[in-house]
């Protein structure tokens, strides 16, 4: 069966009336259940997969593959309103998110990341319908040099996530990357910095991190500001409109980062969350005006929204033509394909066309799905922002406590949790920014890893690094992306 | 003034916590106390343990892995077929690859409604340190499946029989990197290690990579390692699609199935050893012998049970039933070779 | 001799990295590879005592806004202490009397510490949103919660 035929199979599937009513379940569940902090996609995909049973494999699968980018799509509410990311994937999101809403435009926010998220999920649904056969060598061609290249490629963005002291925005970094060094360390199975704690064996989970860092430490600054007049501007939501010009400045970065979205997330193991970190990046790189990123920049908050969606049908490459799971979550989308008796792999798209391209083609109905049904809800859900601030730290406190628990279910968790939002106010106090840290966090121990991985292939020799050609490659543009930006300051400077 | 108010907050939150607390010991007491009362009616009625409360089977993993399965297709049979009234929970409880729910379950002595699914880490695990905890200090309950390992390489590959790659390892071991998923010392390490041993490879200069989150098998395709260390099931796919090949699995006998049917074993090819990744369940230390008749029964009801042999064929899982005398004592066996394994390549703690 | 807050801050990171290092080259050998566990935390340590030394020498170059952030009236230093000290203890309690009542309580109390007054609202929430929050994870996402001292 050619590709063609398969296609019209696929949306033959997607546009029964059964297909379109799960879609609709699928993505509603799952933009309720990634808007609540510290819920993504596994606990959405995990909840969902008992309902499945009984129900015809295509139709139960199109109906999970919607919580997954639901929860994706509904993760940027509370890191827009109330920098408390509910997914990992939403961290980058409340750079500029979140001071946005801050400055009275959270209706305005929250429509740029709906539509850009829109935007991000269709595009890539498209290059994932045109090239998901195609792209399951380019899924597999990169070994461990190459992502240790990636991941050096993605550390030399540390300087530009800086608020002026690059040595504050280094320490920051090598601060993250020392608490990703905790646990067991995978290579060689001993354990580091575990300080004899069962409960640090596994390390720290990025969520504990990126609440402590990001939503605990707001909620110390909102204690301090509690009375702060100048902070009423939060409370209005402002209007979701979004002007010419706000559409010109997303065109650029939503027509980018799709793709750049896209092929980051048919990598397996880069995911979501690696996607809209590079993608808030390359665009502050490339921005007319960098200064503006972190302050509520329109820009800043398309690039990693559209990234992180796109790279969620990115995600779905590895997982449907290889069975190759990228991720923690596209893991249990896998077990979820397993229940329901469906193997993924190179023989799924030959032998369950109705399968196959039926989960694709339900995607580009549930992204419509995704944008009618955020879209109206915006001003209700912006609401939050009018609860008095009194009541709503406390509220922010117990949405990340929960968060955090339902993913451990282990009161550790909680205080590190509350030792991480004490460390995140205290850098906010001494200006030490948090982003490189969480980035280093991110890339850190996946750099690690697959360098040493590497190394191991080629018995130490560091030339692995040079004759794998994707690698050179990344290092290449690492070097020149660290040299360039010197030239121009040495530049202006003689110009002066 | 605020000063005092904190004090008072704090204060009364704490005295009302501390009620609470008091209160909830209590009722623990009381629960004791009755199920103590109950056992003791029971023994001279002659009646068997019934659970009384619903029952708690903890995943000591995330959602969606083998443990996690296993435990969530239990529970659905059990609810299913009625072989169980009652509610049966499902909890994952994520950490050190099992040792923080091993270490959460240790802590409930005695309590008949706290199960938990277990495998071959709970050797490995504590043999690696990583755990206080071994299977000692559960009470086996009954063994259910039987997953079996599987050597693959690319299909381009220059060699067709687990021999010949055995050859090559022992003229050059340097030359051949495996991978697997789990750090060394535990699973998909150790089981590569067994089998080699027992073809007379030098375990020690055997080069083993660990790759998370899929990466075993990408690094096979790309041709980065030589040989995958992993289950049978998660190679059948890439071996219809012709990308890569099946030296060797670790049953006893032939598998059966489609493609599995075509696995040598290595045990046909001369390699007499075997690895089993069988899977079970297991409760607190110390349970009561009734409550543990009361769950080998019902566990060997699921494992004969239609309904679950159909789950059993649809992952690719094979039955393997051990009550719990048989599942001590094998258990016991496994630690004691496994253990010696690690210490020769000097992995032991 | 500390002159610039930088100074102090570096003297602080220098101890951490110090202790970092300690600790680092306490990690076991594995005799079974090439860059062994404790290469990379040693590199971490040595960079991040290098950039300590840097920053003891670096001018400030913060801006207004940046060194406001830092004033903070004694008052407010024991709002903060307030708010964790409850925090912590909503996580002693949390596991023992169940989430619904813990949460409930760390609402209330949380909110009228920081001065909300309208006690109805409140009570109202403070009910609510726990028993409701209770009720979505345990009978709709089957996520248990502690129960605590709630019979269900």
């Amino acid at each position: 069966m050619g590709s063609l035929e398969g296609i019209i199979t696929g949306f033959q599937t997607a546009l029964s009336v059964e297909a379109i009513f799960f879609v609709l379940i699928g993505v509603f569940v799952g933009t309720i259940i990634g808007m609540l902090p510290g819920l993504g996609p596994i606990s959405a995909i995990a909840v969902m997969i008992p309902m499945t049973f009984g129900m015809e494999p295509s139709i139960a699968l199109i109906m999970i593959a919607g919580v997954y980018y639901g929860a994706i799509f509904g993760g940027s509410t509370s890191s827009i309103l109330l920098n408390a990311p509910g997914v990992s994937g939403t961290v980058a999101t409340a750079f500029d998110g979140y001071p946005m809403a801050q400055q009275g435009k959270a209706g305005k926010a929250l429509a740029i990341a709906a539509i850009a998220s829109f935007v991000g999920g269709t595009v890539s649904v498209i290059l994932l319908m045109l090239l998901a056969p195609a792209l399951s060598s380019v899924a597999i061609s990169f070994g461990p040099p190459a992502y240790f290249a990636l991941m050096v490629l993605g550390l030399t963005a540390i300087a530009s996530l800086s608020e002026g002291s690059t040595t504050k925005a280094l320490i920051s970094a090598v601060a993250g990357f020392m608490v990703v060094t905790i646990g067991i360390d995978a290579q060689t199975g001993t354990q580091r910095f575990t300080f004899g704690s069962i409960n640090l064996l596994d390390g720290i989970d990025f969520l504990v991190i990126a609440l402590g860092l990001f939503a605990i430490a707001e909620v110390c600054t909102l204690v301090l500001n509690r009375k702060d007049t100048s902070l009423k501007k939060f409370h209005n939501i402002g209007s979701l409109r979004l002007s010419k010009k706000d559409f010109k400045e997303m065109s650029g970065p939503m027509s980018r980062q799709s793709l750049l979205g896209f092929l980051i997330g048919v990598l397996p193991g880069a995911g979501a969350t690696i996607a809209s970190f590079i993608a808030y990046i390359s665009e502050k790189r490339i921005a007319k005006k960098p200064e503006e990123f972190g302050k509520g920049s329109v820009k800043g908050l398309t690039a990693p929204e559209t990234a992180n969606n796109a790279a969620t049908s990115g995600a779905f490459v590895p997982l449907l033509s290889l069975g190759i799971p990228g991720s923690g979550t596209t893991a249990v989308m896998l077990g979820a394909f397993l229940v329901m008796g469906v193997q993924p792999g190179p023989m799924l798209m030959t032998e369950r066309p109705e399968i196959f391209w039926g989960v694709i083609a339900s995607m580009y109905i549930g992204n419509i799905f995704l944008l009618i049904l955020n879209l109206p809800l915006i001003p209700y859900f912006a609401k939050v922002l009018k609860i008095p601030r009194p009541m709503l730290i406390s509220l922010v406190i117990v949405f990340s406590m929960i968060g955090v628990y339902a993913v451990s279910f282990n009161t550790f968790d909680l205080y590190m949790l509350l030792l991480f939002g004490a460390i995140g106010f205290i850098m906010r106090l001494f200006s030490f920014p948090a982003p490189p840290f969480i980035l280093a966090f991110i890339l850190g121990g996946m750099m690690e890893q697959s360098f040493r991985q590497s190394l191991t292939i080629s018995n130490g020799d560091l030339m692995i690094f040079i004759t794998n050609p994707i690698s050179c490659a990344l290092l290449i543009i690492s070097l020149l992306s660290f040299v360039f930006p010197l030239i121009g300051v040495v530049r202006k400077k003689k110009g002066n | 003034m605020r000063k005092y108010l904190i004090l008072l907050f704090i204060l009364v939150a704490m005295l009302i916590s501390a009620c609470g607390e008091n209160e909830e010991g209590n009722g623990e007491d009381d629960a004791t106390e009755t199920s103590a009362e109950e056992t003791s009616a029971s023994g001279s009625e002659g009646a068997k343990w019934k659970p009384e409360e619903s029952i708690e089977i903890i995943a000591p993993a995330g959602a969606g892995g083998g443990w996690d399965t296993t435990a969530r297709m239990a529970a659905q049979v059990f609810s299913e077929e009625g072989i169980i009234d009652g509610n049966i929970g499902v909890v994952n409880m994520e950490g050190g690859g099992g040792a923080v729910a091993w270490a959460h379950v240790a802590g409930f002595e005695e309590n008949p409604y706290k199960l938990f699914v277990s495998s071959p880490p709970i050797i490995f695990i504590p043999l690696n340190g990583q755990s206080e905890y071994g299977h000692e200090e559960f009470t086996p309950i009954a063994n259910i499946i039987a997953d079996y390992a599987a050597f693959a390489v690319r299909e381009d590959a220059e060699w067709d029989s687990i021999n010949e790659l055995f050859e090559d390892m022992k003229e050059d071991p340097e030359s051949i990197t495996v991978v697997g998923t789990s750090s060394p010392g535990s699973m998909d390490h150790m089981q590569f290690v067994q089998i080699a041993k027992a073809a007379g490879v030098d375990i020690t200069k055997i080069r083993y990579v660990s790759a998370q989150d899929g990466g075993g098998l990408t690094q096979l395709l790309n041709g980065s390692v030589d040989v995958y260390s992993t289950g049978v099931a998660e190679t059948v796919e890439q071996v219809r699609a012709g990308n890569i090949k099946v030296l060797g699995v670790t049953s006893e006998e032939r598998l059966e199935g489609d493609v599995l049917e075509d696995f040598p074993t290595v045990k046909e090819q001369g390699i007499d050893e075997t690895f089993v990744n069988w899977r079970g369940f297991f409760g607190p230390p110390n349970m009561s012998p009734d409550a543990l008749a009361y769950y080998e029964a019902k566990f060997k009801e699921l494992s004969d049970s239609d309904a679950f042999a159909e789950i059993r064929s649809q992952f690719g899982w094979d039955e393997l039933y051990m009550n719990s005398e048989e599942y001590s004592q094998f258990l016991d066996e496994q630690k004691e070779s496994l253990g010696a394994l690690m210490d020769e390549l000097g992995l032991g703690n | 001799m500390l002159k610039t807050l930088n100074q102090k801050v570096s003297l602080v990171l220098f101890a951490i990295a110090l202790l970092y290092l300690i600790y680092a080259y306490q990690i076991p050998s594995f005799p079974y590879t090439v860059v062994d566990a404790d290469v990379i935390p040693k590199v971490l340590g040595y960079l991040l005592l290098i950039l300590s030394v840097f920053l003891f020498f670096i001018k400030d170059e913060e801006s207004e806004e940046q060194k406001a952030r830092r004033n903070i009236p004694k008052k407010e230093v024991g709002m903060l202490l307030g708010v964790g000290g409850l925090i912590i203890l909503y996580i002693i309690f949390l596991e023992i009397l169940g989430f619904v009542f813990v949460t409930a309580l760390f609402i209330f109390l949380c909110s009228r510490f920081l001065g909300y007054k309208n006690y109805l609202a409140n009570v109202l929430v403070s009910i609510i949103l726990p028993v409701s929050l209770y009720l979505m994870f345990t009978q709709l996402l089957r996520i248990s919660l502690p129960s605590g001292i709630l019979p269900f």
